[in-house]
């Protein structure tokens, strides 16, 4: 019995590699996905002071709520003059800077120039000026927003929450024009009223859901053009326009859309250039112009990635006045995305937000004197200075003190400048104090009217970019780098509980398939063919994993594996093919495994690359809604019939089978009345009251009934004629197929209704299975567990999910929520993305079930003598280790090839979604085992105790 | 990924070659025995012989479909597979029939004509077996698949049926039980085996470089590549 492990050791082994797992998984993501570090609050006039003075000194900020006193208190500390009132910010979604201003020097495409003619004049006269403006992966939208008016760059984990969209409660520059009472104006992408919300006068937000539409997301952004150019009443105009940015999704770059679209948006930069900019009066002030892209794309129109054409966005400042009359000089410029924050901070004379990494755009502020250049450069690089002093030692800092620059006060620095050398923290600091020293030198040169003036001038203007330059890449750098230890104890500990798991599972194999102890446990033990199959796709996967276009088209090895799975089954079974009944059961059962799966296969074209060939849910679409809404009929009524069916089917009549049958008929009656009745657009999801209403009973009554069930069905299942072990079987049977029906018809309700033919399909998937393991596959335990995971991955796939978090249903993550609220709808969304693989883990209940009910009937009570102990580990261990293990080898695979990816160019559009989807796998298998191991385990429980207790009134009768 | 499949066609062939010889080996010291229990039974030199021909005839169709039509399986598959199992049917019925079970009770020409039976049975099965593994059946690639089936069907079920007909036990023990006995039944099992195989590698889905157009994904891999992989299969064994 030493080498034989107790049902308590295995449980506790497999809980602390649970546990184990958990830790090392989020030591690793935090590791890996970097958490910028950030100053907390908003800056205000301290901004303007000296960083080294103390913050709390003269001003009182407190009296300064009202915004017109504030804003007239920033022009008068930051010593700039601000020519300009009004602001236009046109984004255009995926605009490639290429398309505007060309590529390394050369002039753009002949198709992209002419299709914007006053554009490209404007820049030929000088009335504008072009910047590459390099972007931050992830390429998406919203973190690229983010960047944009805050300055500092996000991590990745922004792009996870893309989907839900919050408020940024960072510093950035829309709060700040806010607070000085500047009155907005957004039309476009509703992005960001939920980056933004409630500062805006007027909004006119569209949704960019339907990637096909690319005409009415842009007209319904252009229609209110011209009220709000005639209008007076708005500081700030945001445009977003989305349509070419949904021109390249559909189309790629060279488009035959894409030429159209370009017109389109050179048509509104003319409208608002003549009437916003040229129309207006000297006498009210001017108007700035800026025209920004959040993001490039891709050849075939994809972003996401940190290729050159997918970070090449455009930052084009129209009506600077400053002097270019050189096209070349006008177009061939290099920025970073992050600039534009603090330079439209100073431009329109507010303080720059606090986590700003940018610097001030080079050429933006030739219109102005000298001296406000000056200051410029001086208030980013105590920004700056402010942000590294939150990262440095503060030692570092020693011997600055309030404005000894001016003074020359500085104790233990001398006044000169000095080559900086060292390491990369000292070199920063004393290029600081090169600046500052020249920028006093030349302060003090000018009162005394130096004729040299010009050149400490200059000097002094190099030195500060020079500090800008290299503390931004600096702070930037810091963001993105990587903490070794963090990454290696993550992945260690994953080994670990790898380790863990995979050693579990060897005992149990070598005790289950080597029965008499007494014999020398030796590994003459021969894989079967299908055993070895097993491996070897556990083996290929994480081979695949490795490759990029793998991991985006992962649902194909998926299938192809599966079905060779399946063939691999049905030539198992013809091998013990002699023309006797019940043998018709499996084959027959193996086809439909087999014609399931093609179906399912072609249900819905997924990855990423692919997804414009045709398929089911494509053809069915077009072919009418009326198709779609048949197919959810009849899959909803055979569901019903199929789940119901082995409820019947355990022969017992008990009134508590009944009223179950009764509540799951209720419910599968008020999924169709919603589908029926509220569902009637396709995408839209009707916030009536009455259907979140109904959908809310429907939770109730599922929840009720499934929860009901395991808890009360194992005390009303006393049959004295069967064995104890043919009772609990029985009992687990009807919960486990009631569990199956429950989440089958939450899943009819929550899907896109087009799937809930593939739900329907991957039932028949369930009960074919179910039914070649009743009949006697003889295949061992193990196998038939491992095919039900895969099953689950492949059905995960079929369901229209891909690597990309782009497949997520967000639609449904709101049916039956009043309010908004972020955990439910995210453990909505987590029941849609993972309806398969859960379904599957569910169904590992009514296979213990029906394993439990087989074996009674053949050998009866072999089992008696045997502790519940062992009972528990002999028909749980396989059902809850197999899926921890194969879940916990891919997991820490994919860590590995995640790490030796970190440089990969896909690393954040394919590596790192991917990711996070293996991590929300892990999740799953979590609770799948979790509700498993618990309900099978209460059962047992319930029925010995009930046992016990008729044995004594028994004994004592 | 790429390399590593073709790493796959070189293992698995070096290793059924290996085994073919081994057998081979078997089979010679076994011939005596053989000969004496199996009247019809030829010996390794026949059976290699059988393999030689039915390999120049793949050869000859391929030559055929390159100079005479001047396509190939990239640019006109379902042509390309036409003419490959038309020209190769043949010469596998003309063979295999030869070879036929108690050749005193079933002429010739039955076996002919059963082999022709075989062959659209063979096909069906084989279409079922491709279209399981997502080979696509949409209206376009629908003549890839059948004739793709065809061609497999002409290198695993007519040999098998021009020998064996209806036999359920005999096609039982071969295939199924993978207990052949004699050369005879060795030269069906291992070509047919060799073509599902080499065609199951041939199926492996290969995402990668899709600007190439010679490697259009999901359309041609599923017939292209198993084909060609398939045909390997059949050449080298």
């Amino acid at each position: 019995m030493t080498t034989a492990m107790t049902c308590t050791r295995l449980t506790l082994f497999t809980v602390a590699g649970i546990f184990i797992q958990i830790i090392g998984l989020s030591i690793f993501v935090f590791g890996f996905f970097p958490v910028k570090p950030t100053l907390s609050g908003v800056s205000g006039s301290e901004s303007y002071r000296d960083p080294f003075c103390d913050p709390s000194s003269n001003l009182n900020e407190s009296e300064l709520h009202h915004p017109e006193k504030l804003r007239l208190l920033y022009q008068e500390l930051s010593g700039i003059s601000s020519k300009y009132d009004r602001l236009i910010l046109m984004v255009i979604d995926g605009l490639p800077a290429e398309f505007v201003l060309g590529k390394d020097g050369q002039p753009p495409w002949k198709v992209w120039k002419e299709s914007m003619p006053y554009t490209q004049s404007l820049l030929a006269n000088g009335d504008a000026i072009g910047y590459h403006a390099k972007a931050a992966p992830p390429t998406v939208t919203m973190p690229r927003l983010k960047a944009m008016v805050s300055g500092a760059i996000g991590g990745f984990l922004d792009v996870a929450f893309n989907f839900n969209t919050q408020a940024l409660l960072d510093d950035n520059l829309l709060g700040q024009f806010f607070r000085i009472g500047w009155k907005m104006v957004m039309l476009g992408d509703e992005t960001w009223l939920k980056l933004f919300p409630g500062l805006f006068m007027r909004h006119d937000g569209v949704s960019s859901f339907f990637v096909k539409d690319t005409v009415q997301v842009d007209r319904n952004v252009s229609r209110h053009l011209p009220n709000e150019l005639n209008s007076d009443d708005w500081n700030l105009l945001i445009l977003h326009y989305l349509g070419l940015d949904h021109v390249g999704h559909t189309g790629g770059r060279n488009s035959p859309l894409m030429a159209g679209k370009l017109k389109e948006m050179d048509d509104i930069v003319r409208t608002m250039h003549l009437k916003a900019m040229m129309d207006r009066s000297h006498d009210q002030g001017q108007t700035l112009l800026i025209v920004v892209s959040d993001h490039g794309m891709t050849e075939n129109g994809n972003h996401g990635g940190s290729s050159y054409e997918e970070t090449d966005s455009l930052m084009l400042f129209i009506g600077l006045s400053s002097n270019i009359s050189d096209y070349t000089a006008a177009t061939n410029n290099v920025a970073f995305q992050v600039d534009l924050a603090p330079t439209l901070a100073l431009l329109f004379g507010v303080p720059i937000p606090k986590n700003n990494v940018g610097v001030l755009v080079p050429g933006t502020l030739n219109s102005l004197r000298d001296y406000e250049q000056l200051r410029a450069l001086e208030l980013n690089s105590w920004q700056l200075l402010r942000l590294m002093q939150a990262q440095m030692p503060s030692s570092l800092f020693e011997g600055f003190s309030c404005n000894c620059f001016v003074d020359g006060t500085c104790e233990g620095l001398s006044l000169d400048i000095s080559e900086c050398s060292g390491d990369k923290e000292k070199q920063l600091i004393c290029l600081f104090r090169n600046a500052a020293v020249l920028h006093g030198i030349w302060k003090s040169k000018k009162l005394t009217e130096s004729s040299s003036a010009m050149e400490d001038f200059s000097r002094a203007l190099n030195a500060y970019n020079t500090f800008l330059k290299t503390a931004s890449e600096w702070l930037a750098s810091k963001t993105t780098e990587k903490p070794v230890l963090l990454l290696g104890v993550g992945v260690s500990a994953m080994l670990l509980s790898c380790f863990v798991y995979v050693t579990l599972f060897l005992s149990l194999f070598k005790e289950f398939y080597h029965e008499p102890k007494d014999r020398v446990c030796n590994l003459s033990y021969r894989l079967k063919l299908e055993e070895v199959f097993i491996f070897a796709l556990l083996l290929i996967l994480v081979i695949s994993m490795g490759s990029s276009s793998m991991v985006e088209e992962e649902h194909y090895i998926w299938h192809f594996m599966v079905s060779t799975l399946h063939l691999l089954l049905l030539f198992k079974t013809a091998k013990s093919f002699n023309f006797s009944k019940g043998m018709n059961y499996k084959i027959g059962s193996i086809f439909s495994l087999l014609i399931c799966g093609r179906l399912l296969r072609g249900w819905h074209q997924g990855g990423v690359n692919w997804t414009y060939l045709p398929d089911i849910s494509k053809w069915l679409e077009q072919a009418g809604s009326g198709y779609i809404k048949w197919i959810q009929l009849i899959s909803n009524f055979l569901v019903i019939f199929l789940g119901l069916f082995p409820l019947f089917r355990t022969g017992s009549k008990k009134k508590s089978v009944r009223i179950l049958a009764f509540g799951f008929s209720t419910c599968g009656f008020l999924v169709l009345l919603h589908a029926g009745i509220y569902q009637d657009d396709m995408f839209e999801v009707s916030n009536e009251y009455g259907a979140t209403v109904t959908v809310k009973v429907i939770y109730l009554l599922l929840s009720t009934c499934a929860i009901g069930a395991a808890v009360v069905l194992p005390w009303f299942m006393l049959n004295k004629e069967k064995s104890f072990l043919a009772e609990a079987g029985d009992c687990l049977y009807l919960i486990g197929s009631e569990y199956i029906l429950c989440w089958c018809l939450l899943q009819l309700l929550l899907q896109q209704p087009i799937n809930s033919g593939a739900i329907l399909l991957l039932l028949i998937q369930i009960l074919a299975i179910s039914c070649l393991s009743s009949n006697g596959l003889q295949v061992n335990e193990w196998v038939e567990i491992a095919a039900l995971y895969y099953m689950g991955m492949t059905g995960h796939f079929a369901l229209g999910n891909s690597n990309t978090l782009a497949t997520i249903d967000v639609a449904g993550a709101f049916i039956g929520i009043s309010s908004h609220s972020t955990i439910l709808s995210g453990i909505l969304m987590f029941m849609i993305t993972y309806a398969s693989p859960l379904l599957f883990l569910l169904c590992l209940v009514m296979y213990i079930g029906a394993k439990l009910r087989n074996h009674s009937h053949s050998t009866i009570s072999t089992h008696r003598e045997t502790s519940l102990g062992q009972i528990l580990k002999l028909k749980l261990g396989f059902p809850c280790l197999v899926p921890l293990c194969i879940n916990s080898i891919l997991l820490t695979a994919y860590t590995v090839v995640l790490l030796l990816m970190r440089n990969h160019l896909f690393v954040w559009s394919v590596f790192s979604p991917k990711y996070l989807y293996v991590c929300a796998t892990t999740l799953c298998t979590y609770i799948g085992v979790c509700i498993v191991a618990i309900t099978v385990t209460y059962t047992f429980f319930v029925t010995t105790f009930l046992r016990s207790n008729r044995t004594t009134r028994h004994n004592i009768s | 990924m790429r390399k590593l499949s073709i790493f796959y066609y070189v293992f698995f062939f070096r290793g059924n070659e290996r085994e073919e010889k081994g057998k081979v080996m078997k089979e010679v010291k076994k011939k005596e025995k053989l000969e004496t229990s199996i009247g019809d039974s030829r010996s390794a030199l026949g059976a290699l012989t059988v393999y030689l021909i039915t390999g120049l005839f793949l050869v000859v169709g391929f030559w055929v479909v390159g100079n005479k039509y001047s396509v190939d399986l990239i640019s006109d598959p379902s042509l390309t597979l036409r003419l490959l199992w038309s020209i190769e049917f043949p010469i596998v019925v003309i063979i295999y029939s030869l070879f036929r079970r108690n050749p005193e009770e079933c002429s010739y020409f039955r076996a002919v004509g059963r082999s022709i039976i075989g062959l659209i049975s063979g096909a069906l099965i084989n279409a079922l077996g491709a279209v399981s593994l997502s080979a696509p059946i949409g209206m376009q690639s629908l003549p890839k698949t059948i004739h793709w089936s065809f061609l497999m069907s002409v290198f695993t079920f007519v040999p098998a049926t021009a020998v064996f007909g209806a036999s359920w036990t005999d096609w039982h023990r071969v295939f199924a039980s993978l207990k052949p006995t004699g050369n005879i039944e060795y030269m069906i099992v291992i070509p047919a085996y060799g073509a599902i195989i080499g065609g199951w590698f041939g199926a492996w889905p290969m995402p990668l470089d899709w600007e190439r157009p010679w490697q259009t994904m999901s359309d041609d891999v599923a017939d292209g590549y198993w084909l060609t992989g398939s045909e390997l299969g059949h050449s080298l064994t």
